[in-house]
């Protein structure tokens, strides 16, 4: 059955965009990401226009990360009080990051730059949350990791306005999430992404999250920042395609379910693994689109 | 846009054969019928079967052309930089149109002189002479190549030879006909079908009929809201994305609980 997609201006098979949007959906729930580094490229390749993959893309992530969400937060794996203080950061530094991408587009090598980037953070993210998930494993990671308490943090731990995070378990100055969710908001505004997938690592290697409270917590910054998203592309680019949001979360919302009961089966390290493969992949795809010789030398203008 | 030609001695004779053969004035229009005059572009449209059919005069070869709007696209210039392919400048193309599909009753250059072909644009080759191209790359003959086979790919361009189908003639002319699926990709806006008899290697007569198509229902509706009402339609864009997705959620808990519970 084909379907209409009328601001795409293009028809596509329905079990296709339910099935992409399923898997997706199940990724996000599972690991807490939105998804949107793997499902614009994935809509690209089947022909939807960038600028209204990127827009829409935000519309379902709305839909997939709500469905999310919600789940987590049954699970008790929100924590309200450190996602505000992330998403008031991650908002100022995507002010920032759409400023730093006027003045590269300005210079003429935003493309360069935001590629170069994608590929090196999608790395060194990758990279090292595999090798250090892959270590932990091997050593049996049964045994719960300690955490670093305040007093070992050094400079972080005398910065002023220390507060409790007791659903994550954590103390730190209000400016650490703040400052980590403003770096998180400039690369998410300079990629073009929801900017889960860096978040996540952030807050369980820097924040010292347990891996399932960050993966619910992002799910809950991840829904605020893609419904702003969604707006401002619906009213400035005009290229939310409603029609291909909707058929995307539904596959999504349900992906997400599952997602996140699945991720109930697994250890941290095993998600973390997973998750760590997943960027990796995605990151050699794209570094591969970097080197090989495409085949037409022209793409349709829009996105990044 | 008849090109100068050079003339010959040999060249003379088919000078004079525009006074001999019927010319598109002195000939009457062929009739032509397109089933369904409106293409509705309505919520499952994934294509749609034409037929075009007609009368034209006995012993000409005929071409059928559907002609989109001309639209003006812009891509993005991959270059190389080093060793990594980047986006290095904007391409604008416009004279062409959003949509072209040919078809014929036999390959085109068998029967028409390459000044016709150029005149009505029936090969890859006079689109490209039409086309305008804005760009600063230096190899416009490349990217002209890649923007038709990007149409090619998207499936909006087409020359299709051997398509037309041509029966018996009879008392009335040459009764012709092809079947064609409209594409996919196809945009709203007015098309144009045309139907070219030809003779002694030339055009004689040309035969339009306007070809709609237009959005209907639920996409129509979605097109003007997000067009025309820009902010409401991004507010109720993410009122049901998030009305779907805590509806999921609110669903399935309760789907396993009572699994649970009957457990």
């Amino acid at each position: 059955m084909w379907i209409l997609l009328p601001v795409a201006g293009m028809s596509i098979r329905l079990p296709v965009l339910v099935g992409v949007g399923a898997l997706v959906g199940f990724l996000s729930g599972m690991f807490g990401v939105s998804g949107g580094f793997l499902l614009t490229p994935i809509l690209m390749m089947i022909g939807i226009p960038p600028t209204v993959a990127a827009a829409s893309d935000s519309c379902q992530i709305v839909a997939g990360s709500s469905s999310g969400a919600a789940a987590h937060f049954r699970l008790g794996n929100v924590d309200v009080k450190i996602g505000s203080v992330l998403l008031l950061g991650g908002l100022a530094g995507a002010a920032v990051g759409v400023r730093i991408i006027k003045v590269l587009r300005a210079l003429g090598s935003a493309d360069f730059a935001i590629t170069l980037t994608y590929v090196v953070v999608l790395g060194t993210i990758g990279g090292y949350m595999f090798f250090e998930s892959l270590q932990n494993l091997r050593r049996g990671a049964l045994v719960p990791k300690s955490r670093r308490g305040p007093a070992e943090q050094g400079l972080l731990s005398r910065l002023p306005l220390q507060m409790n995070f007791p659903l994550s378990q954590v103390r730190h100055s209000v400016f650490v999430p703040f400052v980590l969710g403003g770096i998180v908001g400039i690369l998410a505004a300079i990629m073009g992404v929801g900017g889960g997938f860096i978040m996540l690592p952030m807050m369980v290697y820097l924040l010292r999250m347990p891996m399932h409270k960050a993966v619910g917590t992002s799910l809950f910054q991840i829904l605020f920042t893609s419904a702003g998203v969604t707006f401002l592309q619906a009213t400035t680019n005009h290229t939310v395609d409603l029609m291909l949001a909707i058929l995307l979360a539904a596959g999504s919302t349900i992906g997400a379910q599952i997602g996140a009961r699945v991720s109930r089966q697994l250890r941290g390290d095993q998600l973390k693994i997973l998750l760590a493969t997943v960027v990796l992949v995605v990151m050699v795809k794209m570094a591969l689109g970097l080197l090989m010789t495409p085949s037409l030398q022209i793409t349709p203008a829009g996105g990044h | 846009m008849m090109k100068p030609r050079s003339l010959s001695l040999l060249s003379f004779p088919l000078l004079l054969l525009p006074l001999f053969a019927p010319t598109a004035a002195a000939l009457e229009p062929a009739k032509l019928q397109i089933t369904p005059s409106t293409v509705e572009l309505g919520t499952f449209y994934g294509g749609a079967r034409m037929h075009v059919a007609g009368m034209a005069g006995a012993g000409c070869k005929i071409i059928v052309v559907v002609r989109g709007p001309s639209a003006t696209e812009v891509f993005n210039k991959l270059g190389r930089v080093g060793p990594i392919w980047v986006n290095t400048g904007k391409v604008t193309i416009s004279a062409a149109p959003s949509l072209l599909l040919i078809f014929s009753s036999e390959p085109v250059n068998t029967f028409l002189i390459s000044a016709a072909i150029d005149q009505y644009q029936l090969d890859l080759g006079s689109l490209k002479k039409h086309m305008l191209i804005e760009t600063k790359a230096p190899d416009r003959d490349r990217v002209a190549d890649d923007f038709l086979a990007f149409k090619a790919h998207q499936g909006t361009y087409g020359i299709i030879p051997r398509s037309v189908q041509m029966t018996v003639p009879d008392q009335g002319g040459l009764p012709f006909s092809v079947d064609f699926e409209m594409p996919r990709a196809a945009t709203p806006g007015k098309y144009q079908v045309s139907v070219l008899e030809c003779r002694n290697g030339e055009v004689t007569t040309k035969s339009d009929v306007d070809l709609e198509v237009v959005e209907i229902g639920f996409p129509a509706l979605i097109a003007r809201l997000a067009k025309e009402r820009a902010s409401l339609y991004g507010i109720i864009s993410i009122i049901i994305a998030m009305v779907a997705g805590f509806g999921i959620d609110f669903l399935v808990f309760h789907i396993f609980r009572r699994k649970v519970a009957a457990h």
